[in-house]
């Protein structure tokens, strides 16, 4: 059917359906074509993010000129091509399929956790025959039964779309369900003793086209009908998926993703999606309280913040102001970040302030690299990972990343310490031992796999080993820094953590992605006053805390005792502190010791912006009313800087956005109006990113507003490139302000011993279902924490005379313990990982932070 | 007469027959379709009938109703199927008896019976749970303490029929199909309606 004339280089084709005639790319199809352009094809199996299979026959057209009536979901777009939909024939193969369809689907609607979102519902109405002429028995299974603990299946509902199973396996890459029978018995099952537990599981739940996949965190909580929504962004990893995110009685109940092309392609992971609980949890602190003679009391807003300023003060005027270490901020919104950066260093006057606890990268590096965004993994000439596991540590990400390998072709190049979800389609793989440099021949290997490709190369680098020195990432990045045309995606992992170093939570920096050098003179000139030189990070801090040096510890969503790589330190340190103000949820082992708790609101209940690790400014969405009388973060340091004789001025969250959009060199242009109306925000700095923004022309497709409902699979915000590109000027930063950090690719080398025959060198990484607050405060989620073990190569297994499954002792500089050890042959010799975990089985009390490696004696129990 | 055209018209009155009833003691009857206070309907075996859809929730316009599903314990099902209503109010302060949960209802749970006559003294005791709303094991209302019950008011709380059918067919109109219950079975037809069943004509 396709035209291959030459017709006067016309680079779409033209095509009409029922009437309507568009301009199409050539090899789009119909089904696609024709949405965007309002007319609606009915479908179950087709998804727009995944390969067409037409399989349900509900999206049958009829094509003039063409024989039979082709599925419009196989059917790629030609000129000329004049399409059909509502046409007698057409009407009776969707009434037909339909009734084939509900044949066996149950009409328990009213029990169905879709009932009233549900395409099928929604589509047998619009296109069905209203009546059936089948009397007979339905075909029954046992229901519900669980695929995993986040997932249960009814097979009575399913109408063998397969959408599940091939986002399983086309998707998430984890091929754990599928079909199984035949005819009318076939379902779609998980294989024997091996439960769908993927982390991106809840996908399946919302892509069902029917309730045959529900969600047991959603299980009967509510109804579509008494949801209310919010767009919002989740702050789980550094990520941002878009989601929207749905309360009922003023209790989230469900996350559902949004399309967002350039960040979550409409997926969301598992931890994001269902880690909502502990937004309620019952453990959660929601009034202020302050410890009297080491008794915790509970008292009004005012005492407490009276208590915290005191310290404060009182601490500056006897030790000075470097007496005083802020650490944390990176869970909260950029506006809580930037307010505590005031606090902190325009009002306090101490730089000792870090928003990462030891488990990032140096600020130097991660504000002044040259940034990649998500999107430039697709068209890169290569992909090279500089970090551990992907899927663990940010989940979509690498989703994204496997398809541009996978999808899209690109090479990928394994920097990995250890093999990965990914190496499996690696085009090179040279494994970097912790300590040392990268390998002596890595140029070449990537000029080999980019061979004949044009675009960027694209390092994804985060901290990968939270057991060796940050240096020694920094000094592989700057190696890297030398290939030609190449950018750098940061994979750090902590929820707003780019968002809190953009707002100057980082030692040696401003707002805005400045050096205190660089931003003295313009910081002083808005704040009155900056620290007058650099100050300590998380590790410094903690040092110094230790040696009894910081008198007044601030922990802004912090638990350093659970977080920081080095958990002895981080406990000798908070014991050695006099005063700890916390600004936190909960309770926590490090929070524990305080002297003035100071609640404050979590993710849904807060408004604000949040930047991703591609330096994307997005909103999040406040959906419920804060529990007790938590506050925001920001509204804390506002009030602690009133009673620290400095009135900020600040009223609105929108307020802290528009100034920090005037003061902040890099957030120039994002005002509050901007966040807004941009619908996939806007990638810092704004200025070179202008041609990207989007402006929303609509809200959340969710339900239409005609309560048809066929519309929202995916869920989508429509949006369309404004007619005049924005005024650049209004984007730029102040003609004083001052210019933003630029890394100065200096290449750190730290001096690791060299490795020895009789231990093993440590590799820590984060497991997603680790022992945090969000998942210890969800009890779903619980259930899927793994009890960390000693991955080790098989032959060092067979060197040490263990069996895999057997316990073994351990030994760092820092201490021992006993843990299980397991064969992996994707560990490679000499070297063994570990899940962190602060508890006495995980590795924080393995690392020491003044090593620049860990290294294992590991023994045999027997 | 003067003075006494008055009691002409007292006289007048005497033979005629008495309107006025020694409310409350006496009541009126009342219309076959009056929507009074809700109850909540069991099967025969004791099951409820609610399954906590929310269906009657989504549909009322003064927003009374709130309903909670949950899992039925396994053990011990409180209504046949996966799922029985957990929580389940009404706001007698906001209901305005208009019935539509009544036509929502996929499982004939709730009905109403004839019972108007009751007051509150607090907002508490406005908001019926569902221990109060559900019928007792003989299958008639509960009586609380502020109602006023009378002789025959929680007869026929139940098998009412649709004014419309849920697809809008006339032909259905006035048709009898709900299943009877415990205890308070099929109302008869009202006048003009098929005592059956009849099959519904094509229109």
């Amino acid at each position: 059917m396709t035209t291959a004339e030459p017709q006067a280089q016309k680079t779409t084709v033209t095509v009409t359906v029922d009437g309507v005639t568009f301009e199409a790319q050539p090899g789009e199809l119909v089904i696609k074509a024709a949405q965007e352009h309002g007319v609606y094809i009915p479908r179950f199996c087709w998804h727009e993010r995944m390969e067409p299979v037409g399989m349900c026959r509900m999206c049958l057209v009829e094509i003039e000129g063409g024989r039979g009536y082709p599925p419009a979901c196989t059917t790629p777009v030609a000129d000329g091509m004049v399409v059909h939909t509502q046409t007698d024939a057409v009407k009776q193969i969707q009434d037909g399929v339909l009734e084939f369809l509900l044949i066996n689907h149950p009409l328990d609607c009213p029990v169905c956790d879709r009932g009233g979102e549900c395409p099928l519902q929604d589509q047998t109405l619009a296109f069905g025959p209203g009546e059936s002429r089948f009397v007979e028995e339905k075909r029954h299974f046992p229901k519900p039964i669980p695929l995993s603990e986040l997932v249960l299946l009814d097979r009575e509902r399913c109408i063998q779309c397969a959408r599940c199973i091939r986002f399983a396996d086309e998707i998430a890459g984890d091929v754990l369900i599928d079909f199984v029978d035949r005819g009318d018995r076939m379902q779609v099952l998980n294989f024997e003793e091996q439960p769908f537990d993927s982390y991106f599981s809840g996908n399946t739940v919302q892509i069902c086209p029917v309730g045959a996949l529900t969600a047991s965190q959603y299980r009967f909580r509510a109804r579509p009908w008494d949801l209310s929504t919010v767009e919002t962004s989740c702050t789980t990893c550094s990520m941002h998926c878009r989601g929207a995110v749905q309360s009922s009685s003023n209790r989230l109940v469900r996350l559902l993703a949004v399309d967002s092309e350039p960040v979550n392609h409409g997926w969301l992971c598992d931890k994001g999606r269902y880690g909502l609980e502990w937004v309620h949890s019952e453990h959660r602190l929601i009034e202020p309280q302050v410890r009297d003679g080491g008794v915790w009391s509970e008292v009004s807003w005012p005492d407490a913040l009276d208590r915290a300023a005191d310290a404060i003060e009182t601490a500056k005027e006897l030790h000075g102001a470097d007496a005083i270490a802020v650490l944390g901020g990176a869970r909260g919104t950029n506006e809580d970040a930037y307010v505590w950066s005031v606090l902190a260093k325009g009002v306090i006057g101490t730089d000792n302030v870090d928003a990462q606890l030891g488990d990032g990268l140096p600020a130097e590096f991660v504000l002044g690299m040259e940034r990649a965004e998500i999107a430039d993994l697709d068209r890169a000439r290569a992909i090279v990972v500089l970090d551990h596991d992907l899927r663990d540590e940010v989940p979509v990400l690498f989703l994204r990343l496997r398809r541009a390998v996978l999808e899209l072709g690109v090479p990928l190049v394994d920097l990995a310490p250890a093999a990965h979800g990914l190496s499996a389609h690696a085009a090179v793989i040279a494994r970097t031992v912790p300590g040392e440099p990268l390998a002596a021949n890595v140029h070449d290997e990537i000029s080999r796999a980019c061979e004949g490709r044009q675009g960027r190369v694209v390092v994804v680098v985060g901290r990968g080993n939270l057991a060796a020195a940050a240096d020694s990432i920094v000094g592989a990045a700057a190696e890297l820094a030398r290939v030609h045309d190449v950018r750098f995606l940061s994979a750090l992992r902590r929820g707003n953590v780019h968002g809190a170093l953009d707002a100057g939570l980082a030692p040696g920096f401003l707002p805005g992605r400045t050096t205190l050098d660089a931003g003295r003179a313009w910081f002083t000139d808005q704040w009155g006053g900056v620290p007058a030189e650099r100050g300590l990070d998380a590790e410094g801090i903690l040092r110094a805390a230790a040696d009894g040096k910081i008198r007044v510890l601030v922990l802004v969503g912090a638990d350093p005792v659970s977080d920081f790589p080095d958990a002895t330190l981080a406990r000798r340190a908070i014991d050695a502190v006099d005063t700890i103000i916390a600004v936190d949820g909960f309770e926590s082992e490090s929070t524990k010791r305080a002297e003035v708790f100071l609640p404050c609101t979590l993710w849904g209940e807060k408004a604000g912006t949040v930047t991703n690790l591609e330096g994307r400014v997005q909103r999040v969405g406040r959906k419920v009313a804060p529990e007790g009388t938590a506050m925001d973060d920001w509204r804390i340091a506002a009030e602690l800087a009133l009673r620290l004789g400095r009135d900020l001025d600040l009223a609105t969250v929108d307020e802290v956005t528009d100034e920090i959009a005037r003061v902040a060199p890099a957030f120039a242009g994002v005002t509050s109006e901007l966040v807004k109306s941009a619908r996939d925000g806007a990638v810092l700095p704004v200025a070179g990113h202008l041609d990207e923004i989007v402006l929303r022309t609509g809200e959340l497709s969710i339900m239409a507003d005609d309560g048809s409902g066929t519309s929202w699979d995916p869920i989508k915000v429509h949006g369309e490139a404004p007619e005049e590109p924005a005024d650049e000027s209004e984007v730029t930063a102040h003609v004083d302000a001052p210019a933003l950090h630029v890394w100065d690719r200096r290449a750190p080398q730290p001096e690791a011993p060299a490795r020895d025959a009789y231990a093993l060198r440590l590799v820590v990484g984060r497991a997603l279902y680790d022992d945090g607050r969000l998942v210890s405060e969800t009890p779903l989620l619980q259930r899927l924490v793994r009890d960390p073990d000693l991955r080790v190569h098989p032959s060092d297994l067979a060197r040490i005379g263990v069996d895999s499954g057997g316990q073994v002792k351990v030994t760092s500089t820092r201490g021992s313990q006993v843990v299980a050890v397991r064969a992996d042959a994707g560990v490679p010799a000499g070297i063994a990982c570990m899940d962190f975990s602060a508890d006495a089985l995980g590795a924080a009390l393995l690392v020491d932070a003044g090593q620049p490696v860990v290294d294992l004696r590991v023994e045999s129990l027997r | 007469m003067g003075r006494f055209s008055g009691f002409l018209v007292t006289l007048r009155q005497m033979g005629k027959p008495r309107l006025t009833t020694e409310y409350p003691k006496v009541k009126h009857d009342k219309p076959e379709r009056l929507h009074g206070r809700h109850v909540l309907n069991r099967y025969e075996d004791g099951m409820e009938k609610c399954i906590g859809c929310e269906l009657c929730a989504g549909v009322c316009p003064a927003r009374c109703i709130y309903v909670r599903g949950a899992d039925n314990p396994i053990d011990d099902p409180v209504s046949p199927g996966e799922r029985y209503g957990f929580v389940y109010e009404i706001n007698y302060l906001r209901c305005i008896h208009c019935d539509l949960c009544v036509e929502a209802c996929p499982t004939e749970a709730i009905t109403e019976t004839k019972l108007f006559e009751f007051s509150f003294t607090n907002r508490s005791d406005a908001i019926y749970t569902k221990d109060q709303l559900l019928v007792d094991d003989a299958g008639r209302a509960q009586r609380l303490p502020w109602e006023l019950w009378l002789g025959g008011e929680d007869d026929a709380t139940s098998a009412w029929m649709r004014a419309t059918s849920p697809s809008g067919a006339s032909a259905y109109e006035g048709r009898v199909s709900w299943s009877g219950e415990l205890g308070f079975g099929v109302r008869p037809p009202e006048h003009g309606q098929q005592p059956a069943n009849p099959k519904p004509q094509d229109d």
